[in-house]
């Protein structure tokens, strides 16, 4: 062996068996690839769900004053068509991409923790069966995919179907948050020898900025949506402004977490055009830095642009301004983007392949979604044309002329990967113009109808000048735009069987993942190719004018991350965001005055400070722990860990007495937005404390069966930092509630 | 009053800022021999926005009238001055006093990042503490040292970015982190001063009217109490983050602009190497 083979790294090869066969394996499968295919197959079903809902829209919507749908029914066809589009289509899609391809793509065997990925997949259908489920039981939510309260409380929405649209939110959060942190935990921590930050792949930069977003910004859709449960079960007013809670308060936090959502569903799209575009045009990304600087830009700028949702709503003068003016910023990263990616095809060897033509209608239809974007910033144009027809043609070029285009780009890139086989690209060219002619028919059209003010959400209209044509127009469009999706499932069942073999790389790519055979082998690589440049199958296959090299010789980044470690802080951080959003609700409905029991009637700092200093103990203790074991000295291990847990012990039964006291004063968490906000942080609270108690148990019954001897700690150290986190969070909870009232 | 008759009679000629500016220059000139580099420019820039943080109509309104003037005013002094006259500074390297001299132990807080961001995060929290705000407005000594320390920790929590001791600078990543951090701190900062129903500064909602402006403010700019502390708020939230956030960007530039030596690297043996092959179509 030459000394050079020390840059090809070997993989040892796991035993293969029963573990691959049948469909039982499918069910028990934890290999990332599988896992990556049963997403995208489910995903697949729940988008033709989508579509047929979406159809059944434009029938209703294609003749004026049409009774097809009742109104009832054509709002649950938009509230579902709505969430499944979002939250079972797009979101999954890419999630899914991102499993299959991460992996492949930066030299691993796997994704970091495989069992919680088959987890985060479990979930989709769990949660994707629970929203379906409200049909069966008295009507699907028809309360938008926004839920505004307080139309989606129980005074208004009586039915179930919110109720298991909140359920289904939740389970479907938890699955994204779950996934996300499993992708930065293995890209962060599994990559090749050689493979920098700085040479990734952009799919796989983006995915990374990407799962940043999603673990920022769902915790604050789940917040609220925890507190829509509650009021919808438990009587509170979080969201009834009749009893002094606040509509505009959900508005916030649903854009919170909503337009980072935006951002969320397009990222991994422009990953996959920065992998599709210079492949066929056989150019390296033109700017890659400024491609990846421009996806940070925009998940930074993401969270500060929320509130131009709600311009109309009132938010009085200054906050328009603002948020004008952020809104417009983010339109120079993402003018970025399209330049770099134009310029990449500019004097480009361009192969227009069908996955090719679909990456070129992206780039066009995604700049006027952009553009019409931009439109929404200026306030005045806002308050015109929000709500109607403009603001639906608007999205759905972002979304389906965008997002969709780019991932039918990326399934006809990567298909021959994943199964082996071609996609027919004589098919494939007809689905492309039949996508492109009906999209473009069923979406352009509606920009004018909304000019023309016709409102979003009605389920008919008066017959007007010109509405009922270009109604008629947009829902040809929408079904030829439906034939296409069936033109894409018959090439996709036909070349399944007969499709021509697709050979390791196709298209000549340079990325890891072509690296290995097509459909990869259970363990993915056999070897890893030495990795020094952003394209290392360029450099092996033009060894006489490889790429320069990137960032030095280096073949790490200088810093070694645990992937436990980054697994738990992730985690932590979006478990900060749930608190957050919990304590700023707390503040907010705290700060007047209000009738009925007050924080200064009911609590007594010096008593819950007694039982604070417990829980503050219990930290110290648990790092002791730590240091002891770390020593060798597993009986002094034994000893802090069980005073730990009696520590925790001690605080929870002092959080139950101070409850005891409250409810024996009558009151209840539904007495008024005090008890309720102080019911639901605390209890939250408390709910994580149960959760660190029993992990410690955990721990206890695993150290005393001997298992931290040969000096594993990763275990007690995440459970250590759960703990340190949980106490931390109290602390600023007891100040935001408890030490407030000594000042 | 109008407009234009207030800005141009209320500056404040400070002769305190006067000197330290006009030291500042003559100091830093000689240094550089009087000749213009590109460096001076920031310096150049920060001396110019202390002067007119201090003595422009800025200061006349944050003194007792505007709470928003009064946020602007400690937003420049916190993070645009202390970066700028940081970048003006010539790279150096750690001097020895301060790696192993009577410094040493000084120099272990500057290394320290968590330090500096609570210095810089904290002092934007505790400057708007209710009781501490109104002392600041109501009291001349409270406020100068206001000023020195909202500077004194706006180059504290700028230090391990843009340190002139290279060596010492925070890794690009981590920098981020620490930038992203902050921006999150005075978010939730700025977000609970916009939404605030109570008054964060209560000193500025009966303003003493010495220059005779309040009817100018209230009736010809608009500018009610409540909207001006929704303004306060607003600056805090939005244009604060975007300053960390060109830190980031700066930072990420730094990190891909970074070049170790680039040598080559013998061929590997990888066995299955990949030929060209005929395009697909």
């Amino acid at each position: 062996m030459s000394k050079a083979a020390a840059f090809s790294t070997a993989i040892e090869t796991p035993p293969l068996g029963s573990a691959y066969q049948g469909l039982y394996s499918w069910v028990a499968t934890v290999d990332h690839k599988r896992i990556g295919i049963l997403y995208l197959l489910t995903t697949l079903v729940f988008f033709v769900m989508g579509g047929i809902e979406a159809l059944l829209m434009r029938i209703q919507l294609a003749r004026p004053n049409s009774t097809f749908l009742s109104p009832d029914a054509f709002g649950q066809l938009f509230t579902m068509h709505g969430t499944t589009m979002i939250f079972l289509v797009v979101m999954p899609t890419l999630i899914g991409l991102a499993n299959y391809l991460v992996p492949l793509m930066i030299g691993a065997r796997d994704m970091a923790f495989p069992r919680l990925n088959a987890l985060s997949f479990w979930l989709l259908p769990c949660g994707g069966l629970l929203l379906h489920f409200s049909l069966l039981a008295g009507g699907a939510p028809a309360v938008g995919w926004f839920s505004y309260a307080p139309l989606s409380e129980t005074s208004y929405a009586t039915n179930s179907g919110v109720d298991y649209w909140t359920l289904s939110l939740l389970i479907l959060g938890v699955g994204s948050v779950a996934a996300s942190i499993n992708l930065i935990a293995t890209i962060l921590t599994q990559r090749a020898p050689g493979l920098t930050i700085r040479r990734l792949p952009l799919f796989v930069w983006m995915i990374l900025v990407n799962s940043f977003l999603v673990i920022l910004a769902l915790p604050a859709l789940n917040a609220a949506i925890v507190m829509l449960f509650i009021d919808r079960h438990l009587g509170t007013h979080f969201f009834a402004p009749a009893n002094g809670g606040s509509a505009v308060l959900w508005q916030h936090f649903f854009w919170a977490f909503g337009h980072p959502e935006v951002y969320i569903m397009a990222l991994p799209a422009f990953g996959i055009i920065s992998e599709v575009v210079p492949v066929f045009a056989r150019r390296p990304i033109f700017g890659y830095e400024f491609v990846a600087a421009s996806t940070v830009a925009i998940a930074l700028l993401s969270f500060g642009v929320w509130a131009h949702h709600m311009f109309a709503v009132g938010l009085g003068h200054p906050m328009d301004l603002f948020f004008a003016a952020t809104s417009m910023m983010i339109a120079v990263p993402t003018g970025i983007k399209v330049f770099a990616w134009s310029a990449t095809l500019w004097g480009g060897a361009i192969r227009l392949t069908t996955s090719m033509l679909f990456a070129v209608a992206f780039l066009i239809q995604f700049t006027i979604g952009g553009l019409s974007g931009i439109t929404f910033a200026v306030v005045p144009i806002d308050w015109q044309v929000t709500g109607t027809y403009y603001l639906v043609a608007h999205f759905h070029y972002v979304l389906f002329g965008g997002t969709f285009f780019a991932v039918f780009a990326g399934l006809y890139y990567w298909f021959p990967k994943i199964t082996g086989r071609m996609l027919s690209e004589r098919l494939g060219k007809l689905n492309f113009w039949m996508a492109l002619i009906g999209f473009n028919t069923a979406f352009f059209v509606q920009h004018f109808l909304g000019l023309m003010g016709m409102a979003r959400r009605v389920y008919t209209y008066p017959d007007l000048p010109g509405w009922a044509l270009l109604n008629m127009i947009s829902t040809i469009g929408a079904f030829l735009l439906g034939a296409s999706v069936l033109v894409l499932l018959w090439n996709i069942i036909t070349s399944l069987r007969h499709g021509k073999p697709a050979g390791d790389n196709p298209w000549n790519a340079w990325t890891l993942e072509w690296a290995t055979t097509s459909p990869p082998p259970a363990q993915n690589f056999d070897r890893v190719p030495p990795i020094r440049s952003r394209r290392p199958l360029w450099d092996l296959a033009h060894s006489e004018n490889p790429d320069p090299i990137v960032g030095g010789i280096a073949s790490s980044d200088g810093f070694a991350l645990e992937k436990n470690r980054v697994g738990i802080v992730s985690f932590l951080i979006t478990e900060s965001v749930f608190f957050l959003m919990l304590i700023l609700a707390y503040l907010f409905y705290n700060s007047h005055a209000m009738n009925g029991p007050t924080p200064t009637s009911m609590l007594n700092p010096h008593r819950t400070g007694i039982y604070t200093l417990c829980l503050l103990a219990s930290s110290l203790t648990i790092w002791l722990a730590e240091i002891k074991l770390r020593a060798g000295k597993s009986s002094a291990f034994r000893w802090f860990l069980a005073l730990t847990i009696l520590l925790g012990i001690v605080f929870i039964f002092g959080q139950g007495r101070e409850y005891l006291r409250i409810f024996h004063d009558g009151v209840l968490v539904n007495s008024n937005l005090f008890a309720t906000t102080f019911f639901t942080l605390t209890g939250f609270h408390g709910l994580h404390v149960f959760v660190g108690l029993i992990a410690l148990l955990i721990l206890m019954a695993l150290a005393f069966a001997g298992d931290f001897r040969q000096g594993r700690i990763e275990a007690v150290k995440t459970i250590g930092l759960y703990w340190h986190f949980v106490d931390v969070v109290w602390l600023v909870v007891f100040s935001v509630i408890y030490l407030r009232l000594l000042l | 009053m109008t407009t234009r008759q207030f800005l141009i009679s209320a500056w404040n000629w400070n002769p305190w800022v006067i000197t330290i500016c006009t030291a500042t220059i003559l100091i830093c000139g000689a240094r550089n021999k009087f000749r213009f580099a590109r460096k001076s420019a920031w310096l150049l820039a920060g001396i110019i926005i202390f002067f007119l943080t201090l003595a422009s109509p800025i200061d006349a309104l944050a003194d007792g009238y505007l709470f928003s003037a009064h946020m602007l005013q400690h937003l420049l002094l916190l993070l645009i001055i202390p970066p700028l006259i940081l970048l003006s500074l010539p790279s150096a390297p750690v001097p020895i006093s301060f790696q192993n001299g009577q410094w040493k132990r000084f120099n272990w807080i500057l290394r320290h990042p968590a330090a500096n961001w609570f210095l810089g995060i904290g002092g934007m929290w505790l400057w708007h503490a209710p009781l501490l705000c109104n002392a600041a407005v109501s009291n001349a000594w409270i406020h100068r040292l206001q000023y020195v320390s909202l500077l004194l920790m706006g180059f504290a929590f700028w230090w391990p970015i843009l340190t002139p001791w290279s060596k010492q600078r925070i890794a690009p990543l981590a920098g981020m982190i620490y930038l992203f951090t902050a921006c999150l701190g005075c978010t939730v900062l700025g977000i609970i001063i916009t939404f605030a129903p109570v008054e964060v500064c209560s000193i500025y909602l009966h303003p003493m009217d010495r220059l005779d402006i309040l009817p100018l403010i209230q009736n010809q700019w608009g500018l009610t109490p409540a909207k001006d502390q929704q303004l306060g708020g607003l600056l805090m939230w939005v244009p604060a983050c975007l300053i960390y956030f060109c830190g980031i960007l700066g930072l990420f530039a730094r990190w891909h602009g970074e070049t170790s030596n680039t040598a080559i690297i013998p061929e590997s043996t990888f066995t299955k190497a990949i030929k060209e092959q005929p395009h697909v179509r």
